[in-house]
């Protein structure tokens, strides 16, 4: 008899602090859209911006990925967590060098807070990697999943080095190739080789189980795994050699990488039992249409047209944005509604049952507030990017005034989720 | 099938798959149920869709819960079985509509 994935779940303790910390960090980043709307107009490598970005990819996304990684750990490899006191000191330890990090950038100091700073979130993913890969070792199930969610973690940590490389390059340089160029570099490392394959590796597990769908062909993983893998080194040593003809090859090899990938998702989707798709799920859904725009702009900024060399600035930070504050934070989102009421569910109704109401897991939030939340969030998205390729700050003021009030609505259902408490037969 | 063990499946429609919202009767996830009078014992036998589901503890506890109650002086005993391993072609007709299969 095979071991019940429920019995291997982490405490809630070491999850939920990481929904509730990266929730309130996303309505943070709305306000300072509101408030910093040039930040959005310039050149990107400019203190608000570097400020908001990391604010985003380590408060808000990297916090929620590493908490619902340690209960989602246990389900795709089939055994317990290797460490939940790891888990703690991670958590600490991230979400104090994130608020350092952002006030050093921000204050555009590069002096010892933003040492200190870098030197905690390096430390929270030592903790991180450390606990997936010994959590790896223990099991027996060698998967793609598996493949894809270690090599993730291994970016992830060969990212925040390179950060903390560029930080003391930009204090004491020692590197030829310029600022720029290494910027490129550290954001696409954390961007494809962590974002993106850690996303595969989940998703490829959770979506078929969520919709129920039945023998999906995974060479296409396979295949997704090598194009991303081998386009993404290359792309990187480009990069940092300063050869454009490589950085066009090597998005030539991991576009092709990410459609097999989303060829294995639609392929799920038209097998899928379950016919209806919940909230969670049409945001889901709504995340991978939004992965157009980057395809389109990453290859638009590549082959360099003329006609469109005074968006060029403008359309890099529409491209970062697509990515991060388009696909990957309505994803996280979406993901909320499919993760956080289960392990809410499993820890206030274990053992309880027959003594209390048992609501169903989508009873533990609003239905009403989440579609509110996914249209104006649509809205509000769709307005930041006209926001940014006009440079039009009157736009991007709104759009962060309709993000804002998107990720209130969603921690309204987090905290709603989060502080669910039973009630008595 | 005895008039007991037809009891203990209508009974086990009250359990919800909480993903899914049907119940494991529909989702044709109870491949057995003996019911042993003189010894006063039921087994269930009892998958899950995915060997992954994260929900399979709660499914389990819930069953046995309300068999338990509905047969107090009873021994039972849910025994997780993966062969054969779940397909489609377990659901019950309406366990096809309640999921939009028809």
């Amino acid at each position: 008899m095979n071991q019940i994935a429920s019995q291997n779940a982490p405490s809630p303790k070491v999850v939920i602090p990481h929904y509730a910390f990266g929730g309130l960090t996303w309505l943070a980043v709305t306000l300072l859209i509101v408030f910093k709307p040039d930040a959005f107009t310039q050149h990107f490598f400019n203190p608000e911006l570097l400020a908001i970005t990391h604010l985003l990819v380590l408060g808000w996304i990297t916090m929620i990925i590493f908490g619902a990684l340690y209960q989602l750990l246990p389900v795709i490899m089939e055994v317990k967590l290797y460490s939940e006191p790891f888990a703690i000191a991670s958590f600490i330890l991230l979400g104090l060098g994130t608020i350092l990090l952002a006030f050093s950038f921000w204050q555009f100091s590069f002096g010892v807070i933003m040492f200190v700073a870098a030197t905690f979130v390096v430390v929270a993913v030592g903790f991180f990697v450390a606990n997936v890969l010994l959590t790896a070792h223990s099991s027996t199930k060698k998967v793609i999943e598996r493949t894809f969610i270690i090599t993730s973690v291994i970016w992830l940590l060969f990212t925040v080095l390179a950060g903390l490389t560029l930080a003391i390059n930009q204090v004491h340089p020692f590197l030829e190739t310029s600022q720029i160029e290494l910027l490129k570099l550290h954001a696409h490392a954390g961007i494809v080789g962590w974002f993106i394959q850690l996303i595969i590796g989940v998703s490829s597990k959770l979506l078929p189980m969520f919709m129920v769908s039945h023998d999906v062909n995974t060479r296409k993983l396979t295949v997704a795994y090598y194009a991303i893998n081998i386009g993404l080194i290359a792309g990187l040593v480009s990069l940092f050699l300063q050869m454009k003809f490589g950085i066009v090859m090597s998005a030539i090899i991991i576009v092709p990488g990410i459609l097999s990938y989303l060829s294995f998702i639609y392929e799920a989707y038209t097998k899928r039992v379950k016919k209806q798709l919940d909230i969670g799920m049409k945001q889901t859904a709504f995340s991978f249409l939004i992965l157009v725009i980057p395809f389109f702009l990453i290859f638009t900024l590549l082959f360099n047209f003329e006609f469109l060399n005074n968006l060029t600035l403008p359309l890099s930070v529409a491209y970062g944005s697509a990515i991060v504050i388009g696909f990957i934070t309505s994803l996280v989102m979406g993901q909320t509604y499919k993760t956080l009421p289960f392990i809410v569910w499993l820890k206030v109704y274990r053992g309880r049952i027959g003594k209390v109401v048992l609501p169903l897991p989508k009873d533990l939030y609003s239905e009403k507030v989440a579609i509110a939340q996914l249209w104006l969030f649509a809205a509000g998205f769709a307005l930041l990017l006209l926001g940014i390729s006009t440079t039009i700050v009157n736009l991007l003021i709104f759009s962060g005034i309709v993000l804002f009030l998107s990720a209130a609505l969603y921690n309204f259902n987090l905290f709603k989720i989060i502080f669910h408490k039973p009630k008595n037969k | 099938m005895n008039t007991e063990e037809k009891n203990i499946f209508e009974l086990l429609k009250g359990v919800v798959d909480p993903e899914l919202m049907v119940n494991i009767i529909d989702l044709g996830l109870i491949y057995g149920v003996t019911y042993n009078e003189p010894e006063h014992k039921i087994d269930i036998d009892l998958t899950l869709t995915s060997p992954g589901c994260p929900m399979g503890g709660l499914i389990i506890e819930d069953a046995q819960q309300l068999i338990e109650s509905s047969y107090p002086n009873f021994e039972v005993n849910i025994n997780l079985v993966w062969e054969p391993m779940w397909s489609v072609e377990n659901l019950t007709e309406a366990g096809k509509e309640a999921l939009g299969q028809i």
